[in-house]
């Protein structure tokens, strides 16, 4: 019998330390127990057949008795307990006596009440008062409960199922924990009204009159605990019926008792504590009383608690102590959570939530985490609240604590379909199992799985789910996938069938009513459901390959949309796409193969107006977005040149000018596009508006003057200049284009070319002319304004300015820049204007005037009735306020410093913050005052396809605009506050600067 | 119905509510808010809109109140909180009323950002996040006048007794037992009732309670106490300063944070139990004080109580029982630690509760966040220093007038940020008119002391 195995037979059986495993093993041999062909054989059966046996040596070697006992009833049984926690083989290298307790033929989890009474009697408790007290108790109850964990355990090896057990063993863990916790009561108890313990005690009657109740929230109280986890619970206290203590004594007395209750549970001891205690969701947290009266605890949630709270009460069970405070707890408060249901956005709140646990996971571990990562546990969790919010409301049958009962009903109820459910528990159950395993093997709390491939190999003998590590890895990650993507199903899919059943005959076995489907997607922002069912029903009905691809598709754009600010347009405007497009290949195939791109689509649909109206008048466009590069700006060159080659094949330039807008609006849209989905960054939105209008000015001009030397003779030059935020390079969507008009005739006579320009002027507005997409020529800065004529020669300008050398029009030429047009005529343009908006400083006369001319406009410019703390442009501390404090430094200081002359505002606000004329502290808020105001006119733009120079009332604008400008969702009254407090600081700064000294 | 800081509605509490008024035979419900100013408002409706009012909200035309919106948006909605149901005892039987505070959003169910009990709600939750709940206790005085109208030489008040003088089978006796057995009839509970110094001037305190209870029982409390003088056939008034030369009615504030359970301002073995924390609090109320009077004293009659002498805190310091100090720490009485507080006697009773509360309360936040140093205590009376004196020991006026005070607050960040833009931009400019209005009045003091001569 002694004879030495080979090496191989050790290998062979599972063993990876060869060696040290013959070693072991001979000394098994040494108790003449069971022949070595047998032990090899119970070994290959354990997880770790080494650590099994080395465990087993151990116990031979202390407990040689018990140990050889146990042995010959259930060799086994122990070998394969042993392999799959060392934890509990350390608990019986600790406790040998308890061996025996696994010799039992049947170690079925018992009824709740037989571990409440076996762990009572482990402290010899009677009528709730444990004989035992402080440290011998903890260590009793400590020792009872491992008992009855290691014989779950057992069970749960043994199990020709484990993942079907899960639901038993959960259930038994859970009521192994109350049992515990009622025995730690027990303890404390006793504790308290001991006068020999240290620390203050209480008369023996008094500590029976407090009455203490233990709430068991999260997985204790959805009775699926796990091995290891912590316990959630809330701490109710009340004085007796008759009174024999005060209320606050009460308090102070049950407070003590569970604050020694969770002591006993987890205190450092001989044997060591069993899990965390966690009673921080009571009431205010962390700060809160511990134990607090039902009038107390009621009186928080009717007025404090917030969303999330409510959640955690969908779970809250009696646990331990008073059972019938428990059950008072339970009426008063369950009926709160489903009444929180009834607020608007109360899925915003749930969603909230989950962002706030996803957080908190170190980004290293995402991947590896079974409980939070992407397709773990908690994304089944989420998608069954999530549902059970929305239904539970009418249908009390989905009203259950635990996942799986949750899921049942939800299925039963014909809310999600039957196949989903089952793959839905199976993936749970699975992912509980591994997680199960994880804990068992140290019982210690953790659910990463392990990196490393001797542990995953571990895994997969300990839970029987593959035979390799491997294997069991594949299997994870096709449930991960499978979790993620049956959320989708569960929720958005029955919304399909629903749409598609409610004229004809049940698609698939959900029976969701038209109004459940309404109301599932009114929850998640749908402001008219109906309509959506009805686009839905487009979308999806019939045979084609486009209706089957949508099909497939819908639920995870539904879900896209209903993150966008408007999902009701969204889903529309993707319906008309969709009807134009029909089967062109490349749409189905970038619906069908780009997930990204799809993504975006729902993104800028729902998010703007704007694009979806130029969207669904140039459906192609909705190529550009798989990728980037199809959203960067073209470069200029090659613009000029489609344009001229447009312009080369049209012989009318009426027929070419429909060609050039168009150009026009796709390039437009295409940077909407990329500055909503974040290709593109402000200034780079602000180049490329101004380089697509050039180019059409450009393109224009040229053929209208060649045309025109046709029939006029043309003899001039002729320029065009941009001014304003068009001459300063930092437009947005909506803006005007600022121009102005020069020319210089090139021979002398009587004919001045006046006409000659006129007519170029004229034709340039009648062909830019776009009823779909406004160019908005504004000429409105020339000199005199209104009265002045459209187009002047040089000599005109000139004159002009000599004589009137006005301020105003210094301050407008700031912004001058040529853009199309004679070269030479250009530069001599800019040269008259370098000499008067650079000229040698401003004298106090007209730095008077300056100032009273702002002071006016604030006055008179403004529309009336308008509010000037929410008008943009010339608001309180808006936009005008902060150009006219650069333009007025620029004209003061611009001659002196080269750098300030420069049409941008922002460039020559950096310059004088560079040069200490302003300090950087104010040129800070000026800055962000401009950049805030210009991005909220641009949003407006996108958001409501149309220009608008005031920051909405409307909250359902401001929501919109605030996702466009980056805000999370539900920021309207956040974007407002922030745009009043930018606006209120950048006018204090201007009231000091601009009509101070400066 | 709005976002997490919402009143919750509650089922048991809305079907309380619903049954009450079946039960009792209401008649009326009144819907009460306040405006930014701290006028009560009153929406009356029928028992069977209440169940709609808590579901969907009373919508009104929020432009016709003052300061609560910007004129061109107008659609507001109020949720009455079922927590604040009572019955109102001077109805009598033939029509029973009860009454709600309301909470006040915006269609789409945020809050209206100009509710003053909104900001109040909001900086109350801001101290939450940190851990503090804010207690309250209001000692409000008030005079009761034999009418309304006032001949040449002023008002006239209904009696003549000073403090604490029991005046047999007086009105002032009628009148507080009256009152404060209204105010126990709606839940309100009351401390302390006495004559108080000037003739025809009471006080009543409240019991202590968190500031939001605190602020809408103050609000109660003057809707009971005009309406007991009414039945008495005499005008209750809450104006700061009626007569001049009697002292003015504040409103000093007893004011306690606690963490939990505990009291922030506690600490055993610290000089007057006060605690770091209660000094830094007491630190952050006179750093910002002068910026927070525009609100906490908010008229052009403020002013003259402000700086009407007697036991008026003009100065900004603090004492230990020190009556002309801007904060008291009062007195500590043995083994009670959870009484530890600090007084605020700059507020008086015409004061927005809602507002003053929240500015209090941010203002001492920001010491604590910002760690001041508590100045060294007044321990003098301050009134008899000489301005030098005062100036060398550091204890700066608070503002002189409404003007003053408006220009202090123009600046605060503190003040912008606590009350939100909106409710901040529209003080200003509605405190502005009234300084425009007083200035251009041609008041009696001229005339007396000018036309003679002049």
């Amino acid at each position: 019998m002694a004879r030495t195995s080979s090496l191989t037979e050790l290998a062979r059986a599972g063993f990876s330390e060869l060696t040290r495993s013959r070693d072991d093993l001979a000394a098994l041999d040494a108790a003449q127990l069971w022949p070595r062909a047998d032990w090899l054989e119970f070994f290959s059966a354990s997880a770790d057949p080494d650590s099994s046996l080395r465990c087993v040596r151990d116990l031979l070697e202390r407990a040689p008795e018990e140990a050889a006992a146990v042995i010959l009833a259930v060799p086994q049984r122990l070998v394969r307990l042993l392999g799959a926690s060392q934890a509990l083989g350390d608990f019986f290298v600790r406790n040998p006596r308890e061996l025996e307790w696994l010799t039992d033929p049947d170690v079925s989890p018992l009824p709740g009440s037989d571990y409440i009474a076996s762990l009572l009697g482990s402290v010899e408790a009677q009528g709730g008062v444990a004989g035992l007290t402080g440290d011998p108790g903890w260590v009793a109850l400590r020792i009872r409960y491992r008992r009855h964990v290691a014989r779950l355990a057992c069970y749960d090896l043994e199990s020709s199922e484990p993942a079907r057990a899960f639901d038993e063993v959960a259930r038994a863990l859970s009521d192994l924990a109350g049992a515990a916790l009622e025995a730690s009561l027990a303890v404390a108890r006793a504790s308290l009204a001991d006068p020999t313990s240290l620390g203050q005690t209480f008369p023996r009657e008094q500590v029976a009159a407090a009455r203490l109740a233990i709430i068991a929230m999260g997985k204790a109280g959805a009775r699926e605990l796990n091995y290891v986890s912590d316990v959630d619970v809330i701490f109710v206290g009340e004085p007796d019926e008759a009174e024999t203590v005060t209320t606050d004594r009460a308090l102070l007395i049950t407070t003590r008792l569970a604050a020694e209750t969770m002591r006993g549970i987890y205190e450092y001891s001989r044997e060591p504590g069993l899990w965390e205690v966690d009673p921080n969701l009571r009431p205010e947290g962390k700060d809160g009383a511990l134990v607090r009266t039902l009038a107390s605890h009621r009186a928080y949630y009717d007025r404090w608690a917030k969303g999330w709270e409510f959640q955690a009460l969908l779970k809250a069970r009696p646990i331990a102590g008073d059972s019938e405070l428990g059950a008072d707890y339970l009426a008063a408060l369950s009926p709160l959570v489903w009444a929180s249901g009834a607020r608007e956005n109360f899925v915003g709140s749930v969603q909230r939530m989950r962002e706030r646990v996803t957080e908190h996971i170190p980004s290293e571990d995402v991947n590896y985490q079974i409980k939070l990562g992407p397709g773990g546990l908690r994304d089944v969790e989420f998608t069954v609240q999530l549902l059970q919010l929305v239904h539970g409301q009418a249908d009390d049958t989905v009203r259950q604590r635990g996942t799986l009962p949750a899921i049942h009903a939800l299925a039963e109820g014909g809310y999600i379909g039957r196949d989903d459910a089952a793959q839905f528990s199976a993936a749970y159950r699975l992912l509980r199992l591994l997680e199960h395993r994880l804990q068992l093997r140290h019982l210690a709390r953790t659910a990463l799985m392990p990196t490393a491939a001797d542990d995953q190999r571990w895994l997969a003998r300990a839970s029987g789910l593959a035979p390799t590590a491997e294997g069991l890895v594949a299997l994870w990650e096709s449930t991960k996938y499978s979790v993620r993507s049956l959320h989708l199903k569960l929720f958005y899919r029955p919304l399909l069938e629903a749409a598609a059943s409610a004229d004809s005959i049940p698609v698939g076995d959900t029976t969701l009513t038209n109004d459940q489907a309404a109301a599932r997607l009114a929850a998640i922002g749908f402001l008219d459901p109906r309509g959506a069912l009805r686009h839905i029903a487009v979308l999806t009905s019939g045979v084609s390959r486009r209706a089957t691809i949508q099909r497939a598709l819908l639920p995870v754009l539904l879900h896209w949309f209903s993150e966008g600010s408007d999902p009701d347009y969204g889903l529309l405007a993707f319906r008309r796409i969709s009807d134009t497009l029909g089967t062109t290949p490349w749409y189905l195939r970038l619906l069908r193969d780009s997930t990204a791109a799809a993504g975006r689509l729902t993104t800028v649909l729902s998010g703007s107006r704007f694009i979806g109206e130029l969207m669904e008048k140039m459906p192609e466009s909705v190529a550009w977005l798989e990728g980037d590069n199809r959203l960067r700006r073209l470069p200029t060159s090659v613009l000029n040149e489609e344009i001229d080659a447009i312009l080369a094949r049209h012989d009318s330039i009426d027929a070419a000018a429909v060609p050039i807008r168009h150009i026009r609006r796709r390039e437009i849209l295409r940077s909407a596009i990329a500055s909503l989905v974040g290709v593109a960054t402000a200034r780079d939105t602000a180049q490329a508006l101004s380089d697509i209008n050039t180019a059409v000015l450009r393109g224009l001009l040229g053929a209208i003057r060649s045309h025109a030397a046709v029939s006029h003779g043309d003899g001039i030059e002729f320029a065009v200049i941009a001014m304003g935020r068009y001459g300063g390079t930092e437009m947005g969507f909506g803006s005007d284009l600022d121009l102005m008009y020069v020319f210089r005739p090139t021979h002398s006579g009587l004919d001045t070319g006046q006409a000659v320009a006129q007519f170029i002027v004229s034709e340039l507005k009648r062909l830019t002319e776009d009823p779909s997409l406004p160019f908005d020529i504004d000429l409105g800065l020339r000199p005199e304004g209104k009265n002045g004529p459209v187009v002047r020669s040089l000599d005109s300008y000139r004159a002009y300015y000599e004589r009137w050398s006005l301020t105003w029009e210094a301050q407008a030429l700031l912004r001058a820049r040529p853009v199309a047009g004679d070269t030479a005529l250009r530069d001599d343009f800019m040269e008259l204007a370098d000499s008067v908006r650079y000229r040698d400083g401003v004298s106090d006369l007209e730095l008077r005037e300056i100032r009273r001319i702002k002071a006016r406009i604030e006055s008179e410019r403004l529309p009336q009735g308008a509010d000037p703390l929410r008008h943009l442009k010339l608001g309180r501390g808006s936009l005008s306020d902060v150009e006219w404090f650069v333009q007025l430094t620029q004209l003061v200081h611009a001659h002196d410093i080269p750098g300030l002359r420069t049409t941008s505002t922002l460039e020559a606000l950096e310059v004088a913050a560079a040069y200490a004329l302003v300090t950087e502290e104010d040129a800070l808020l000026l800055r962000e005052s401009w950049v805030l105001a210009t991005q909220i006119r641009s949003a407006l733009t996108l958001w409501l396809n149309k220009t608008s120079d005031v920051l909405p009332v409307d909250r359902a604008q401001l929501e919109g605009i605030a996702r466009i400008v980056g805000l999370p969702a539900g920021s309207a009254t956040d974007l407002e506050q922030l745009y009043l407090a930018t606006t209120r600081r950048a006018r204090a700064v201007f009231e000091r600067d601009f009509y101070g000294e400066p | 119905m709005g976002s997490d800081e919402k009143g919750v509605f509650v089922d048991k509490q809305r079907d309380f509510v619903l049954r009450t008024i079946e039960e009792r035979g209401i008649k009326f419900v009144r819907l009460w808010f306040t405006d930014v100013v701290g006028t009560l408002k009153s929406v009356a409706i029928a028992p069977a809109e209440v169940e709609g009012a808590f579901s969907e909200g009373l919508g009104f035309d929020g432009s016709a109140i003052e300061g609560l919106t910007r004129s061109f948006e107008s659609d507001l909605l109020a949720f009455p909180d079922p927590a604040t149901f009572q019955i109102l005892p001077w109805r009598g039987s033939i029509d029973p009323t009860a009454r709600m505070f309301c909470d006040i959003t915006t269609p789409d169910g945020q809050p209206a950002v100009a509710d003053p009990r909104n900001v109040l709600k909001r900086t109350l939750e801001k101290a939450a996040d940190k851990g503090f709940t804010f207690y309250t206790h209001p000692e409000i005085e008030f005079y009761l006048l034999k009418s309304s109208e006032y001949g040449p030489s002023g008002p006239k008040p209904v009696d003549k007794a000073g403090y604490f003088d029991n005046v047999p089978g007086g009105t002032a006796h009628d009148f507080r037992r009256d009152s404060v057995r209204m105010l126990e009839d709606l839940g309100i509970s009351v401390e302390f009732s006495h004559h108080e110094a000037g003739h025809g001037q009471n006080e009543i305190d409240l019991r202590y309670a968190d500031a939001l209870t605190t602020a809408d029982n103050i609000m109660t409390f003057r809707t009971v106490v005009k309406e007991v003088a009414i039945e008495q056939g005499v005008y209750a008034t809450f104006m700061p300063k009626p007569l001049s030369n009697q002292p003015g009615s504040g409103m000093h504030t007893h004011l306690s944070l606690f963490e939990g359970d505990q009291n922030a301002f506690y600490e055993p073995g610290a000089q007057y139990r006060l605690s770091k924390t209660g000094r830094q609090f007491v630190a952050g109320l006179l750093t910002h004080a002068p910026e927070i009077t525009a609100v906490t004293n908010q008229f052009v009659n403020s002013y003259k109580r402000l700086w009407g002498g007697g036991e008026a805190p003009s100065f900004v310091c603090w004492g230990h029982n020190n009556r002309s100090a801007l904060v008291r720490v009062p007195m500590y009485k043995p083994n009670k630690g959870q009484s530890v507080r600090v007084e605020y006697r700059g507020i008086d009773s015409a004061s927005n509760p809602y507002l003053s509360f929240s500015l209090l309360l941010a203002a001492g936040m920001k010491g604590i966040e910002e760690g001041y140093e508590l100045p060294p205590e007044a321990e003098d009376n301050v009134w008899q220093l000489t301005d030098s004196e005062r100036r060398a020991l550091g204890f700066n006026p608070l503002p002189a007038s409404l003007d003053h005070a408006i220009a202090a607050m123009e600046n605060s960040e503190l003040v912008a940020e606590t009350l939100g833009e909106q409710v901040f931009n529209y003080s200003i400019l509605n405190k502005r008119e009234e300084w425009r209005g007083y200035r251009a009045e041609v008041t009696p003091f001229e005339l007396k002391h000018n036309l003679g001569i002049l």
